[in-house]
Parts: C-alpha cells; sequence; structure tokens
C-alpha cells in the first residue's frame, strides 16, 4: 500500500473520533490504532518484542516509531502517550544511565500527559544496556524505552 | 510573598498556637497572649515577628497589645467536613490538616496504602517546595491560599488516565462557579482562568503501574486570598477576581464535593462524563494558539479536545493532536 495513502489514513483517524481503523486491499492490510496494536493489550512493562504504535502491518522500515531491531534482554514500555523525560526536572540528573544497575522499583523515567506525570519503574533488577527515546520527545504507547539486561 | 522563609518546627507551633488566638481580628494583650503560650512577653514579641514573617500584618498598640490585621480562618478537619454537601461521589476517607508540609502530593504519596481505599484528601496551609510541572515552583504563602491533594485508587484505566486531569480542571471550574464567581474558563490541559489570568493549577501524578490498578495523586493549587506575589505570568485569586476575602474551609469543601464526584463520573465514563463541560470552558477553541514543546512550538486554530484529551489542533500541516506542552493564546491581529 502506499505510504501516502496510509499517512492520509492516519490523517483520517486523527480528524474522527475513531479509536481504530483497518482496511484490506487486496493482499494487503493495513490496521491504524490511536493506542498501539491490540495484540498487546496488556503489560506495558513486559520481556514481548515490542508492539509497534500506527504503523501498518507490512512496516515499511523508513517509519520512525519502529526501533530498528527488537532488542536483546528484557524492555520497558511506555504505558500511555505523552512526553518521555529522563530527569525530574529541566537541568536535573538523569534518573538513568546505560551500564547502570537498576533494582526493581528504580524511576528510570516520567512519561507525562496532560499534566498526569507518570514516574517509570523498573519492573527487575539488572543493568540499563540502552536508552531508545531522547529526552522530550514524544512516546507512543507500548513504544520501548529501555533495554536492561 | 515568594520564597518566604518558614521558621523552624517549634517556631512553626507557637506561632500557630499564637495566629489561632488573634484569629478573630480583635487585641489581646501581651500578657494573656503569654500566659496563653506559656512565654513571658519577649517571647509573645519574637512569635509576633515569626507570624509577620509568613507574610501577615500584625498591629502592636501600646496597652492594647496585638491583633491581626484582619481576622484569619485557619484551615479545620471539621468546618471543611462540615461544609461539605451531599454529592453523587464517594465518601472522603481521611482528611489530613497540616501547617506545614514540603509537597501536599508527596506527601500523600508517601502515606497512600497499597490497596485500594476511600479517597484521601489533605490540605495544608503552608508548602515549601509547592510544585508545578518541570520544576516550575507554585508559590504557597501561609495561610492565604488551598494546596490540596487526593489520592484515587483506579481500576484498570491505562492508557485513558491522563483524561483525568481535565476532569480534574472542570471539577475545579465547576466549583469556583458554584461559589458564585463568574466568567471562569480553562485552558488545556487543566488550568483555571479568570478573565485570563491563572485563578488555579492542577498537577497530578500516577503511581505504580498504569496497566492494572493504580493511585493517582490529584494536586491542586487554588489562589484564594493572595493579594500579591512574584509570580511570572498573568495570575489572579479569589480575593482579587471579586474583591472580597473568602473562608478557606468553605471552598476546600466546594473543591472535595466537585473532585470527589467529577471523578468518579470520570471513572465511570471517561472523557465523555466532562467532555461538554469542557467544551464550554474552553479558554482556546476557535482561537489562534502556539503549543510549546520541549523542540520547538506548533501555530495553529485551536479544535478542542478528542475522546482521551487531547488537543487538538489545526496547522498549516493538517490537524495535529497534543497529548503534552504548554498553550498560549495568540492575540488577534
Amino acid at each position: 500500500m502506499d505510504i501516502r495513502k496510509i499517512k492520509k489514513l492516519i490523517e483520517l483517524l486523527e480528524e474522527s473520533g475513531v479509536a481504530e481503523l483497518e482496511i484490506c486491499e487486496g493482499e494487503e492490510s493495513v490496521r491504524i490504532s490511536r493506542y498501539g496494536s491490540a495484540a498487546h493489550p496488556m503489560a506495558p512493562v513486559a520481556s514481548a518484542p515490542p508492539p509497534v504504535a500506527a504503523v501498518p502491518e507490512p512496516a515499511p522500515s523508513a517509519d520512525a516509531a519502529t526501533p530498528p531491531e527488537p532488542p536483546a534482554g528484557d524492555v520497558v514500555l511506555s504505558p500511555m502517550v505523552g512526553t518521555f523525560y529522563r530527569a525530574p526536572s529541566p537541568g536535573a540528573k538523569p534518573f538513568v544511565e546505560v551500564g547502570q544497575r537498576v533494582e526493581e522499583g528504580t524511576v528510570l523515567c516520567i512519561i507525562e500527559a496532560m499534566k498526569l506525570l507518570n514516574q517509570i519503574e523498573a519492573d527487575k533488577a539488572g543493568v540499563i544496556s540502552g536508552i531508545l527515546v531522547e529526552n522530550g520527545q514524544p512516546v507512543e504507547y507500548g513504544q520501548t524505552l529501555f533495554t536492561i539486561e | 510573598m515568594n520564597a518566604l522563609p518558614f521558621p523552624g518546627p517549634r517556631q512553626v507551633e507557637a506561632g500557630l498556637r499564637l495566629l489561632g488566638l488573634l484569629a478573630d481580628g480583635r487585641f489581646h494583650s501581651g500578657e494573656a497572649l503569654g500566659a496563653a503560650l506559656g512565654m513571658g512577653r519577649g517571647g509573645v514579641w519574637r512569635v509576633v515577628r515569626d507570624i509577620e514573617a509568613l507574610g501577615f500584618e500584625v498591629h502592636g498598640v501600646t496597652g492594647k497589645g496585638y491583633r491581626l490585621a484582619e481576622p484569619l480562618e485557619l484551615l479545620s478537619e471539621e468546618r471543611i467536613r462540615a461544609a461539605m454537601a451531599p454529592h453523587d461521589g464517594p465518601a472522603l476517607g481521611g482528611l489530613d490538616v497540616l501547617p506545614t508540609v514540603d509537597s501536599t502530593n508527596r506527601w500523600l504519596i508517601g502515606r497512600a496504602p497499597a490497596d485500594a481505599a476511600a479517597p484521601a484528601a489533605v490540605v495544608s496551609e503552608h508548602q515549601s517546595g509547592g510544585r508545578g510541572r518541570r520544576g516550575r515552583v507554585w508559590v504557597s504563602p501561609f495561610g492565604q491560599n488551598l494546596y490540596l491533594s487526593v489520592l484515587w485508587y483506579f481500576e484498570d484505566m491505562a492508557h485513558a488516565l491522563p483524561a483525568c486531569s481535565l476532569a480534574v480542571a472542570v471539577a475545579v471550574a465547576r466549583a469556583v462557579a458554584a461559589l458564585g464567581v463568574g466568567d471562569v474558563g480553562l485552558k488545556w490541559p487543566n488550568d483555571v482562568h479568570w478573565r485570563g489570568r491563572k485563578l488555579a493549577g492542577m498537577l497530578l501524578e500516577l503511581v505504580g503501574e498504569a496497566a492494572g490498578p493504580c493511585k493517582v495523586v490529584i494536586g491542586v493549587g487554588v489562589n484564594v486570598n493572595m493579594m500579591a506575589a512574584d509570580i511570572d505570568q498573568p495570575w489572579t485569586s479569589l480575593r482579587m477576581a471579586t474583591g472580597q476575602p473568602w473562608d478557606r474551609n468553605r471552598v476546600a469543601a466546594r473543591l472535595l464535593q466537585e473532585i470527589l464526584a467529577g471523578v468518579a463520573r470520570f471513572e465511570r465514563q471517561g472523557m465523555a462524563a466532562c467532555q461538554a463541560d469542557w467544551d464550554a470552558l474552553d479558554v482556546a477553541r476557535g482561537r489562534r494558539v502556539a503549543v510549546h514543546l520541549a523542540d520547538g512550538t506548533v501555530e495553529g486554530t485551536a479544535l478542542g479536545t478528542d475522546g482521551d484529551g487531547a488537543l487538538r489542533l489545526r496547522t498549516d500541516q493538517g490537524i495535529r493532536r497534543f497529548h503534552a506542552g504548554e498553550v498560549s493564546l495568540r492575540v488577534a491581529r
């Protein structure tokens, strides 16, 4: 399916109040959801490969929301749409750095949406092996934020 | 008024007791005050200086004693509960009244039981570390305003929770309107405005996981009787807006009532529970606005919010939705 057509569909979804849209054309199909893939409705923090938000099923490799490779180790996924912050306030020290050891319950980042601040904690002990989002960037539901080994 | 030095705990205790004695606004002799506080006249004088440092004007007249320039009603659990009218939300659990605290949100997060319980609330006369979003300060002088937090346990609301921020803003606006203050509006996501000036602000903090049961601490700051402060944006207070001082216990009661009812409705119906109210109060709808993000500014025409509380904006690149960012209204040319 033409990428421009997919873009149009995403715009259509945004202008409407519709949560999810699925279109089949011959052998190709695309499903666009506001809240990420319905195949992973449960755990925002899990060791499963990351679900991908608002991306057609035959995923084009150029889409920015697609993480490059399913990362090794456990992944920490965003539980909601919002803005990713690595530190409690601007100019403060980041909660964690790559290579740092974390315990279960260690605060990793804050996701903010509409002045609701969500402190994301590690759900298990390990070493931070990857931070996949830059400070201040928007994140989608289910997007991979960290990898922990 | 900004960042007033707050005395240590012993002075706070004596200062609060003295404020309680002087609250009626009448003259009290130094001897009588000293007897009540268990100190000499010199001690009373020092405590008077402490409460002056908190921003209170005290008149000292030879032969008459001391009085507050105007009467003061301190916050009281009993008075707040007594002023609450029946509402269709859950009953309020604990209600703590503190003389001072770093932040009411932080205090309540620290005391939240792990398991679901009735909504609990805390109000404080003063905050030493009142916070807005992203490291901003919420100016919190003693005895003048309301700093209130409510703890709410949600069953599985997951990604729908941010819209609760808007539902709380609607509840606060309804409370202010119910007190008889007109011209109240809302600026996305949850600033309460009066004629373009900020009257109240909110900060919600989610504790625990967003999937499955979670706790949300709803922090609300309302400028009530504050008349002067060093704040870097247009602001107002109930007193400035109406020209009269307000009984903070009555304001707190109304706020709690509306928040308990409004959040309960949000829990049942989501944003649909308050969408009509929100639309009616939205000061930006149909106007040119700028959304300030971490990496730049987007301009467009505000189209209101969608079902998950996101701001919709018509821009040159089509319609965009925002889940975060600061909105400023553009003055029409």
